[in-house]
C-alpha cells in the first residue's frame, strides 16, 4: 500500500511536470475570436510597407471565426496615414472601425478616438506595458491599444570592428583602441576613420525628412543632456547643447560622413545603406533586425553587431545620459467609427498573444509580457547568439533608457516647424545657431497661438 | 433686325404657351438652365466662397472652435503668409517653375510637332508613341522620376557613372543640391506636358494652307524662313490655346512635386500648391493653408488673363 501510494505521488507529480511542461510548450492563443459578428464588415485604415503589412495576413482567420468582414481601407506609411487620419477626423469621414495610432501622434487625435475602456476589461489589459498604457490615458480615458514598440540600438558592422588591421591603423591614426563606441563624440571620430581611409562609404547615416529627423534630433540633444522645452513649454533647444548638436550633423554631411541625398531620405531609404553594407555605424530601431539578417535581401547579414544607445556629446557635462527616442505603434477607434464594438474585436485579435508573437519573430519589441517571454525562450535555442543578445539588450533598453518625446499635440506641428530649418543646417544655407534660433521662434509662436503661455 | 424682330414673335408664343402654366418666358431659360447652375454653384462656387471665408478665419484642421470670423483678426493669415519668407520663396519658385516648364515644353512641343508634320510614313505610330505619357497618372510620373534621379541608385547617376562622367557612384543628390531639385522637377513635368501641346501644334500645322508655302516655295523662301514668317504666326491662335490650356493644367505638377521632393529639402523646391499642402495638411492650419490658396488662385488668374488677352491680340492680328 505504501509502494502504492509513492507509486500514485510519482505518477500524479509525472503527470502535473509534463502538463506544466506542455503548457510552457502550448501555442499562443487567439483574441477576439469569441464574438458573432456575422455580417459586419470591419473597415481599417492603418501603416503599410516594409514588414508593417505581415501582420494583416493573419486577418482571415479572424474572419472565419468570427463571420465578419475586415475591408483595409488604407495601408500608407506613418507620415501619410497621420495626414489622412487628421483630415478625415476633421471632415467627420472616418467610417472606419480600426485606425492606426503611435504614442508620439496620438495626443492630437484625441478628441477624435473613442476611450476604450469599456471595451477592454482589466484583465486584458494587464498583459500590456503598463508605461505605454499610461502614456495612452488622458484623463483616465485610454485612447490606444499598443501593438509594438521600438527603441534604437547602435548598429555596426563588424568586418570594420573585428579586423586587426583597421584597429592598428586606428590605434595608429588616434592613439585609441577600435571598440564599439558608446559616446557620440567616439561615433564621430570613427566615422571619420572609416570614411577617410575608405574603409566604408558612409559613416553613419540617419533619416533626414520629417519628423524622423526631429526625433534624431531631439534623440542626440536629449542624450546629450538637453531639453527641447523648459518647464514653462519655452523652446530650448537653440542652446548651446543644441547648436553643438547641430554642428556635428552639419560637419558630416559637408564632410561626406552621411550620404549627399541624407535630406531626402526616411527610415526604408537610410535603413537600405545598412543593409548594402555601406554605413558603419548607425542608430536604427529593432524592427529591421529580422530584414538586416536576411541573406536574401541585405550584403550585412551576420555582419553587424548591437549596442547599447550611446550617450551624448560632453558639452551636456554630467547630464549626458544614453539615447533612447521610443515609442509605440497602436490601434484605435475613431469616435465616428460604425461598428466600434467589431473594432475592439479586431483590435483584440491583432493585439493578442498569439499574433503579437507573430509580429516579433520579424524583429519588432513586443508591448507584452507574456510575448517578451514567448520571444526570449526562442532565442535561447537560436543558432545566431546575437538572436538572444539583441533581446536582452532591448529590454535593457525599454526599462531604462525608453523615453517618448513631449507627449503634445503640438509634438507633429512642431516637427514640421523644425525639421526644414534643420534641413538647412546640414545643407549648410544657414548656421546652427541662426537655423535653430528661427525655428524657435517659430516654435514659441506655434506654443503661444495654442495657449501655452496663458 | 429682322431676326430679332423673329426672335421675339418666337417668344410671344412661347410666352403664350408658358403663361397657361406657371413660368413665364422671360425664366424660361433660366429654369432651363437651373440644373446646371444650381450644379455649379454647389460643386464650384460654394467651395470657393467658404475657402476665402475660412482664410478669413485661424481655423485649425483639429480644433472645429477655432471656425469662428473675427473682423479684427479677419487678415492676419494673410499677413502672416507675406510676412514670411517661405511664403515669397514658394511665390518665387512657383514663377520660375511656370515660366520655364510652360516655356521649355512649348519650344521642344512646337520642334516635335514640325518634325512629325513632316514624317510620310509611320506618323500614326509617332503620334500613338507621343501620347504615351499622357497615360500616365502624374503621381506615378513623380515616382518615376524620384527613381530616376536617385541619387544611389537612379538612372541619371548610373548613366553617368557608366559613361565616366562621374567619379563615384552616387555622387550627385539631384533631388537636394540646389538648382537640381528644380530642374528634375522641371524635367518631368515637361515630360508630362509635351503630348499635349505637340498634338495640338501638330494639328495646327496640318491646317495651315498649302497655297501659302507653295507661293514661299516659287519666290525662293527657305525652310527656316517659312517656318519664321509663315508657320509660326500662322500657328499662333494654336499656341496660345496650348499655352492656356497648360497653364490652367500646370498645377498637376503638384503630385509630382509632392512625390519627387515634396518641397524640400529646406523649402528648396517649394511650390505653391506644396506650400498649401503644407499648411493646411501637414501643420493643420486650415486658415493659413486657405489664404495661401486664394493669393495662389489669384496668380493664377492672372497668369491666364495674360495668355487669353495674347490669344485675342493673335486672332485679331490674323
Amino acid at each position: 500500500m505504501h509502494h502504492k501510494a509513492k507509486l500514485l505521488i510519482f505518477i500524479v507529480v509525472l503527470m502535473l511536470g509534463t502538463g506544466l511542461a506542455a503548457q510552457d510548450m502550448a501555442e499562443p492563443q487567439y483574441a477576439g475570436l469569441d464574438m458573432d459578428l456575422s455580417g459586419i464588415n470591419i473597415r481599417m485604415a492603418n501603416i503599410g510597407g516594409g514588414t508593417y503589412e505581415a501582420m494583416y495576413e493573419s486577418i482571415p482567420i479572424f474572419e472565419e471565426a468570427t463571420g465578419a468582414t475586415v475591408e483595409i481601407v488604407a495601408l500608407l506609411d506613418g507620415f501619410a496615414i497621420d495626414q489622412k487620419l487628421k483630415v478625415d477626423f476633421a471632415t467627420g469621414a472616418a467610417d472606419y472601425d480600426v485606425a492606426w495610432d503611435h504614442t508620439s501622434f496620438m495626443a492630437q487625435y484625441t478628441d477624435f478616438l473613442l476611450p476604450l475602456n469599456d471595451h477592454f476589461s482589466e484583465e486584458e489589459l494587464a498583459a500590456f506595458s503598463p508605461a505605454i498604457l499610461d502614456a495612452a490615458t488622458v484623463d483616465g480615458n485610454l485612447y490606444l491599444i499598443p501593438r509594438h514598440a521600438d527603441i534604437s540600438p547602435i548598429h555596426y558592422r563588424l568586418d570594420l570592428y573585428e579586423s586587426e588591421e583597421i584597429a592598428a591603423e586606428y590605434l595608429a591614426a588616434t592613439g585609441e583602441e577600435l571598440t564599439v563606441p558608446t559616446t557620440l563624440e567616439e561615433i564621430d571620430r570613427q566615422a571619420r576613420f572609416f570614411v577617410e581611409n575608405g574603409h566604408s562609404t558612409f559613416g553613419y547615416t540617419l533619416a533626414g525628412r520629417e519628423e524622423a529627423l526631429t526625433g534624431r534630433f531631439y534623440e542626440m540633444h536629449f542624450a546629450s543632456g538637453g531639453s527641447l522645452f523648459n518647464e514653462n513649454w519655452e523652446p530650448t533647444f537653440n542652446d548651446e547643447i543644441g547648436v553643438a548638436v547641430a554642428e556635428l550633423l552639419r560637419g558630416w554631411y559637408r564632410d561626406g560622413i552621411i550620404p549627399v541625398d541624407t535630406t531626402d531620405r526616411l527610415w526604408d531609404g537610410v535603413a537600405q545603406y545598412f543593409c548594402n553594407n555601406d554605413t558603419a555605424i548607425k542608430l536604427e530601431w529593432y524592427g529591421w533586425y529580422a530584414w538586416f539578417q536576411d541573406p536574401a535581401n541585405c550584403a550585412v547579414n551576420n555582419n553587424f553587431g548591437l549596442a547599447r544607445g550611446f550617450t551624448g556629446l560632453s558639452v551636456g557635462g554630467d547630464a549626458v545620459r544614453p539615447s533612447g527616442w521610443a515609442g509605440a505603434h497602436a490601434f484605435s477607434i475613431p469616435a465616428t467609427a460604425p461598428n466600434p464594438g467589431a473594432g475592439a474585436q479586431l483590435i483584440k485579435f491583432l493585439s493578442s498573444e498569439r499574433v503579437a508573437y507573430e509580429e516579433a519573430q520579424l524583429g519588432y519589441l513586443p508591448v507584452r509580457d507574456d510575448v517578451w517571454e514567448r520571444i526570449i525562450a526562442d532565442a535561447g535555442t537560436a543558432r545566431n547568439p546575437l538572436d538572444r543578445e539583441r533581446l536582452v539588450l532591448a529590454q535593457l533598453q525599454v526599462s531604462q533608457d525608453f523615453k517618448t518625446p513631449p507627449l503634445i499635440a503640438e509634438w507633429i506641428p512642431f516637427s514640421n516647424i523644425f525639421y526644414p530649418h534643420m534641413q538647412a543646417i546640414l545643407l549648410g544655407d544657414v548656421s546652427a545657431q541662426e537655423g535653430l534660433d528661427q525655428a524657435a521662434a517659430e516654435t514659441r509662436e506655434l506654443m503661444a497661438d495654442a495657449g501655452y503661455y496663458g | 433686325m429682322r431676326l430679332q424682330t423673329r426672335v421675339q414673335s418666337g417668344s410671344d408664343i412661347q410666352e403664350r404657351r408658358v403663361t397657361d402654366g406657371r413660368i413665364s418666358a422671360r425664366w424660361f431659360p433660366f429654369f432651363m438652365l437651373l440644373p446646371a447652375i444650381l450644379f455649379i454653384l454647389v460643386i464650384m462656387l460654394f467651395p470657393l466662397v467658404y475657402s476665402f471665408y475660412v482664410s478669413l478665419t485661424p481655423y485649425e484642421l483639429l480644433k472645429p472652435n477655432s471656425l469662428q470670423f473675427e473682423l479684427s483678426r479677419a487678415l492676419r493669415n494673410y499677413q502672416t503668409l507675406f510676412a514670411e519668407s517661405i511664403f515669397w520663396k514658394s511665390v518665387g519658385n512657383t514663377i520660375v517653375f511656370l515660366f520655364l516648364s510652360i516655356n521649355l515644353s512649348y519650344v521642344i512641343a512646337l520642334s516635335l510637332s514640325q518634325l512629325l508634320a513632316r514624317v510620310t510614313r509611320g506618323q500614326g505610330i509617332m503620334r500613338t508613341l507621343l501620347m504615351v505619357p499622357m497615360m500616365f497618372a502624374p503621381i506615378l510620373v513623380g515616382f518615376q522620376f524620384r527613381w530616376f534621379f536617385n541619387a544611389n541608385v537612379g538612372l541619371v547617376n548610373n548613366l553617368l557613372y557608366s559613361l565616366g562622367l562621374m567619379q563615384e557612384r552616387g555622387q550627385i543628390a539631384w533631388l537636394v543640391v540646389e538648382p537640381l531639385g528644380m530642374f528634375s522637377i522641371i524635367v518631368a513635368s515637361i515630360w508630362m506636358n509635351l503630348p499635349v501641346l505637340t498634338i495640338i501644334l501638330l494639328a495646327g500645322t496640318l491646317s495651315l494652307p498649302q497655297e501659302t508655302f507653295e507661293a514661299a516655295d516659287v519666290d525662293g523662301a527657305n525652310s527656316w524662313q517659312q517656318f519664321r514668317f509663315i508657320t509660326f504666326p500662322l500657328l499662333a491662335p494654336f499656341s496660345y490655346i496650348a499655352l492656356t490650356i497648360l497653364s490652367l493644367d500646370i498645377s498637376r505638377a503638384f503630385d509630382i512635386v509632392r512625390i519627387m521632393t515634396d518641397g524640400g529639402p529646406a523649402h528648396r523646391t517649394e511650390l505653391n500648391w506644396t506650400y498649401v499642402t503644407r499648411l493646411a495638411i501637414d501643420n493643420t492650419k486650415f486658415g493659413l493653408g486657405s489664404a495661401m490658396s486664394w493669393v495662389t488662385v489669384v496668380l493664377a488668374v492672372v497668369f491666364t488673363l495674360y495668355f487669353f488677352r495674347q490669344l485675342v491680340r493673335s486672332r485679331v492680328v490674323q
